[in-house]
């Protein structure tokens, strides 16, 4: 009936040495983000930031990051964000920025928003493809992002597991 | 986190994405992540980088903790390094791993393993867990699997349940009558069972489903009925042993039973001759004072000339048949069961198969059938064995026998069970009712009677002795109109009579039954005397009741209720009577009076009554024009109100030497306790504060044992007149220790011996409840040391039933306490404003040490060293706190075994009974209530024979008789004024 409400940010993290990609880590981010707000905002915002403020999915392979603010005060911490020009995670300082891509009420919001554009820019990316091989393992990727077909099989797996868990 | 919250978060974030990342330890220390291997989703592509292939997967599929059961790991073919460089494959398949763990994620919702969980609130509907069809199309799927599965699941456990009939083919007649017999396997069900089904609250009680009060308030009302109109009761439940052979040899065997001394027996001249019901108290063979199985009323079945032979039934109660039956058996040496197929004809005592078929037209049954719609079922029930209605006892199997031959002195016995149906009465106007519900059977015609008929009646009509005796007791009958009350006839008159069908009188609206006194008392006032006086003649309590072969004619022919109504509508004039009375219709009946308060001096022959005993099959057709005729109907609640205002003992309640009423007691102790415990521990009465040690059971026999061996130190010190009881009570206390070692072998009895309670009552000063009228003390001996001692030789160990009114305000309840006032409490007495003394509060000392049971689990995880120092501790307060010794000692042999420590109620090891309280225990009460009657409280119960005499003789002369009550959930005294009735 009643909930606490937030914005969740879905952000891409741009990254100039993509080899570095996989150090990322959400501690780290977390750990950025704060330190933005607080050079931006001061110790108000640094308090805001403080309050429910967390990292809810980072994917190193693809720099995708999940960020969640308080509904009352998204917009401020979010005007930190474009400040962020590196982040320093296990003693290395990656140089990155953050590119907001959409901002959600709710995770599932978020979560359908990414794979429609995960979904999308593979779709730019096949026509571009330069080689055959190329363009075979876009094609398949594609095909795997889908459910259909495999959802039913999915779910009987799913259930087996369930009943396992009840026998024991 | 508990372990269950840690499952219940995991099961919800089964399908949450988890970050993907890898943990700086593995980064440093390996060249590749360990979990690098591949997921379901890109399992199937095999990169060229991909160092781990599928034998990397099965090692730690939960590497990342415990909760990320779901998570996807994708980029699995990568490397710790990726390409300085955009490279397409990689950078799809990163991709497209990511879109797969989000659309699970999105897909399946959190938590619920509901498929509706999918769907939004607004749209979700309670039908739909249910029936599918109510979902949207695109979750029907998943539904219906899930559905099935639950199902199986629930099929595993229970078996399926039996796809259920309609409800219009399970209420057809055929079909509900095979469901009745089903559920009357277990309990017998009486005749009128549907009929109190509808009305009363039901009870499976000794073997039966009775009713025990009505769903309609009616507390009043039956009391009213009882006391100035009619009150009704199917007592059918009640067990008839029918006993046959020489009078003599009988009396002789069933003279051990009973004994002179407890009021008349089986051979008292006046119920002998079979003119009277009579009542005694049964004990087992030869053991009179010790050992009573219970009360019984019994019957004799007038003579014929000339022959010796004699016919007897025995009433009693369910509950103490299974120990009757063994020892009438013993006492007439009937150990030959008669198994019932190869039972010879000539004997009267055969045995009616229990199944009965209904007496239905067959041939109508057919036709109906042949032109029936609904051939397929007509097929169907000509297959099957017909439902047969079940008359008599359903739960015995056909075979089992019931009666048992002796070979030594031609004793037969015959259990009866169920094959006599026994309606009570109460109350001054039952005779009315009676006289208006039945008729005495018409005559039949000429030409019926010189044709041959398979009926009984047209038989009897050709004798013209039995049509003259048949006559005599309609005169009777007749003469029984013009009574006052129920209550002038002599108690326990039998009246055989032969009546009509009593449906064809049936009044079309409820009508309430009066006396018409005034009309009868123009034509015979002689003859209304002379029954009042003398009750009926011995011939006309002759009934064809008594014979095997009429009662199994008459419930085979009866005419069911279709055919009747058939018949009704085929009358010229709607509404009048048939008017030539069909022949089935004759019923031989038996009325027997029911004496009402026999005991003490006011309120005398209240409750008075008739009984009506018919043959089985009957039930019904009695009963309906019966409450046609404006009775109330009361259930066993109102048996127990009945006996209550009556005073007299009410089995089984108010037996507790008899095996029944130990049984009782017994039964009552757990359902009361069970009570108890359903309330939450801190509302719950204390009884311990309250001083109350048994609420739920009287210890009967620990009491009587303590009063004797009080009564016996009374006797060694014999120092003089004024020993107060209190100072008893304090030599009690010290030698409490060796009562166990004393223990004598004799058993509680209850004191049934008429002349000791002759004198008993002289000496507790019979007056009224309410002390206006002085009675006569008669030839009592007066009440002093030497006539004390010498009664208690005889009755040390007996209770002594007695009836208590309280004189001021207060209504007792079950097991209150009855005590002996103290001498500054009958000094108080003569105050108007003193309405009793207090008991001061009691001590809980059970309370910490249940307290600290349940902090020792606690402690022991901790240290057990830190728990037996606490222990020390706390066995040290009691002790400090507490001066008697027994009770710490007590207190020390209950704590090594404290599991059953109940809050608020004493372990089982009671300590002394009698000096618990400030006022000395005497005895219990077994019914108490506000008496509608009297206008008071009044209680009955059972007090120590020793300690009442105890109490007597300390009391001054005015005040004799005086006792105190307390309820056990108060701790005010109440003064009551004690009676014994003989």
């Amino acid at each position: 009936m009643v909930r606490v409400k937030s914005r969740y940010l879905l952000c891409e993290v741009n990254v100039s040495d993509r080899s570095r990609l996989l150090l990322l880590d959400d501690r780290a981010v977390a750990a950025t983000v704060k330190a933005a707000v607080a050079r931006i905002h001061g110790d108000y915002g640094a308090a805001l930031c403080s309050i429910r403020f967390s990292v809810k999915y980072l994917n190193a392979h693809t720099g995708i990051v999940f960020l969640r603010f308080p509904k009352k005060c998204y917009r401020l911490l979010w005007s930190a964000l474009p400040f962020i020009t590196c982040i320093e995670t296990r003693g290395q300082k990656i140089s990155c920025f953050l590119n907001c891509l959409h901002v959600g009420g709710t995770m599932r919001t978020c979560q359908k928003f990414l794979i429609r554009y995960n979904t999308q820019q593979l779709h730019r990316m096949l026509p571009k493809c330069k080689n055959e091989e190329e363009k075979q393992q876009v094609q398949k990727a594609i095909l795997n992002c889908s459910l259909t077909g495999r959802n039913k099989e999915a779910f009987e797996v799913e259930s087996e597991s369930e009943e396992d868990e009840e026998e024991e | 986190m508990s372990a269950a919250k840690v499952k219940m978060r995991g099961k919800k974030m089964r399908n949450q994405p988890a970050s993907v990342q890898y943990p700086s330890s593995l980064l440093n220390a390996e060249s590749s992540p360990k979990n690098g291997g591949d997921t379901p989703v890109t399992g199937v592509h095999e990169g060229p980088s991909d160092v781990h292939p599928f034998t990397a997967r099965p090692k730690n599929p939960h590497q990342r903790g415990g909760w990320v059961r779901g998570h996807q790991k994708d980029g699995g073919g990568y490397a710790k390094e990726m390409s300085k460089y955009i490279t397409a494959g990689p950078f799809a398949r990163a991709r497209a791993a990511e879109v797969s763990t989000m659309l699970k994620a999105v897909t399946k919702t959190t938590g619920s393993c509901h498929v509706f969980g999918a769907l939004p609130k607004h749209m979700r509907r309670r039908a739909m867990s249910h029936n599918t069809k109510r979902l949207p199309r695109r979750l029907r799927d998943a539904a219906n699997r899930m559905r099935e599965k639950s199902l199986q699941a629930g099929s595993k456990k229970k078996k399926e349940q039996a796809k259920s009939k309609s409800r219009k083919a399970r209420r057809r007649h055929g079909n509900l009558l095979l469901e009745f017999n089903r559920r009357q396997r277990k309990n017998v069900w009486l005749e009128t069972h549907i009929w109190h089904a509808k009305r009363f609250h039901m009870v499976k009680k000794w073997g039966y489903c009775l009713g025990d009060r009505p769903t309609y308030k009616c507390y009043r009302p039956s009391y009213r009925a009882m006391s100035s109109h009619c009150l009704l009761q199917d007592l059918s439940y009640y067990c008839c042993i029918e006993l046959q052979g020489e009078e003599d040899k009988l009396l002789a065997s069933l003279s051990q039973l009973c004994s002179k001394e407890a009021g008349p027996t089986f051979a008292a001249a006046v119920c002998l001759s079979g003119r009277r019901q009579g009542s005694v108290v049964v004990y087992r063979a030869g053991l009179y004072p010790s050992q009573p199985l219970g009360p019984v009323t019994f019957l004799w079945r007038p003579r014929t000339q000339g022959s010796a032979h004699r016919q007897l039934w025995i009433w009693a109660h369910p509950n103490m048949k299974q120990d009757l039956l063994p020892e009438l058996q013993a006492v007439c040496q009937c150990c030959e069961a008669v198994v019932p197929p190869v039972l010879p004809v000539v004997t009267p005592a055969e045995v009616v198969p229990t199944v009965e078929p209904e007496p239905k037209p067959e041939k109508t049954a057919e036709a109906k059938q042949v032109t029936g719609t609904k051939r397929k079922r007509t097929f169907k029930d000509a297959g099957g064995p017909p439902a047969k209605k079940i008359l008599g006892d359903g739960t015995r199997s056909p075979t089992t026998s019931v009666t048992w031959k002796s070979s030594s002195n031609g004793i037969v016995i015959n259990d009866l069970t169920m094959e006599i149906v026994r309606y009570r009465l109460i109350g001054p106007q039952s005779h009315s009712v009676l006289a208006e519900t039945m008729e005495p059977a018409t005559d039949c015609d000429e030409m019926n009677k010189s044709q041959p008929s398979s009926l009984w009646w047209p038989e009897h009509c050709k004798n013209q002795s039995k049509m003259n005796l048949h006559r005599e007791q309609a005169d009777v009958f007749h003469i029984l109109k013009g009574l006052y009350s129920t209550g002038e006839l002599p108690s326990g008159t039998v009246l055989g009579l032969t009546v009509d069908d009593p449906r064809l009188t049936l009044p079309t609206k409820k009508v309430k039954a009066l006396p018409c006194v005034k009309q009868a008392q123009e034509v015979d006032e002689e003859k209304t005397r002379e029954l009042m006086l003398r009750g009926v003649p011995e011939h006309c309590c002759q009934s064809y009741l008594w014979e095997q072969s009429v009662r199994d004619n008459v419930t085979e022919n009866k005419i069911s209720e279709q055919e009747l109504n058939r018949m009704r509508s085929e009358v010229l004039v709607p509404g009048s009577r048939l008017s030539p009375t069909p022949l089935q219709g004759r019923v031989p009946v038996l009325l027997v009076h029911q004496p009402g308060k026999q005991l003490g001096h006011e309120m005398s022959s209240w409750g008075a009554g008739w009984d009506l005993l018919l043959p089985k099959g009957w039930g019904m057709a009695f009963w309906v024009p019966l409450v046609y005729r404006g009775v109330h109907i009361g259930g066993l609640n109102m048996s127990l109100k009945h006996s209550q205002n009556k005073g007299a003992p009410h089995f089984p309640h108010d037996y507790p030497d008899c095996p029944a009423g130990v049984r009782f007691q017994e039964e009552q102790e757990t359902q009361l306790l069970d009570k108890f415990k359903r309330r939450p521990p801190a509302k719950r009465t204390n009884y311990i504060k309250h001083g109350c040690l048994a609420p739920f059971c009287c210890p009967w026999q620990q009491l009587a044992e303590e009063w004797e061996l009080i009564s016996r130190q009374g006797g060694e010190e014999r120092k003089g007149d004024q020993t107060q009881t209190t100072a008893e009570a304090d030599a009690l206390m010290t030698s409490h220790g060796d009562i166990p070692v004393t223990k004598p072998p004799s058993r509680v009895t209850v004191l049934r011996n008429r002349k000791s309670l002759r004198v008993l009552s002289g000496w507790c000063r019979p007056t009224t409840s309410k002390g206006q009228r002085r009675c006569r003390v008669g030839e009592v001996p007066p009440l002093d040391r030497l006539a004390l001692t010498s009664f208690l030789t005889a009755h040390g160990m007996s209770l002594v039933w007695v009836r208590l009114s309280i004189l001021s305000k207060g209504k007792p309840e079950l097991h209150a306490m009855v005590c002996a006032p103290t001498a500054e409490d009958l000094k108080l007495l003569k105050k108007e404003s003193f309405s009793g003394p207090q008991e001061p509060t009691h001590k809980d000392h059970f309370k910490s040490r249940i307290r600290r049971r349940k902090k020792a689990p606690k402690k022991a995880a901790t240290s057990s060293l830190c728990r037996d120092k606490a222990e020390g501790k706390e066995s040290e307060l009691p002790s400090a706190s507490e001066p008697n010794p027994a009770t710490s000692e007590d207190a020390k042999s209950s704590s090594q075994s404290p599991s059953h420590l109940v809050v608020g109620l004493w372990p089982d090891p009671l300590p002394s009974v009698t000096a618990h309280c400030s006022r000395v225990t005497l005895g219990w009460v077994t019914q108490g209530d506000f008496s509608l009657s009297a206008g008071c409280g009044e209680a009955l119960g059972f007090v120590s024979v020793a300690g009442l005499l105890n109490t007597l003789l300390n009391q001054p002369m005015e005040h004799r008789g005086m006792l105190l009550l307390r309820d056990p959930t108060s701790l005010h005294y109440r003064f009551a004024k004690i009676n014994i009735e003989v």
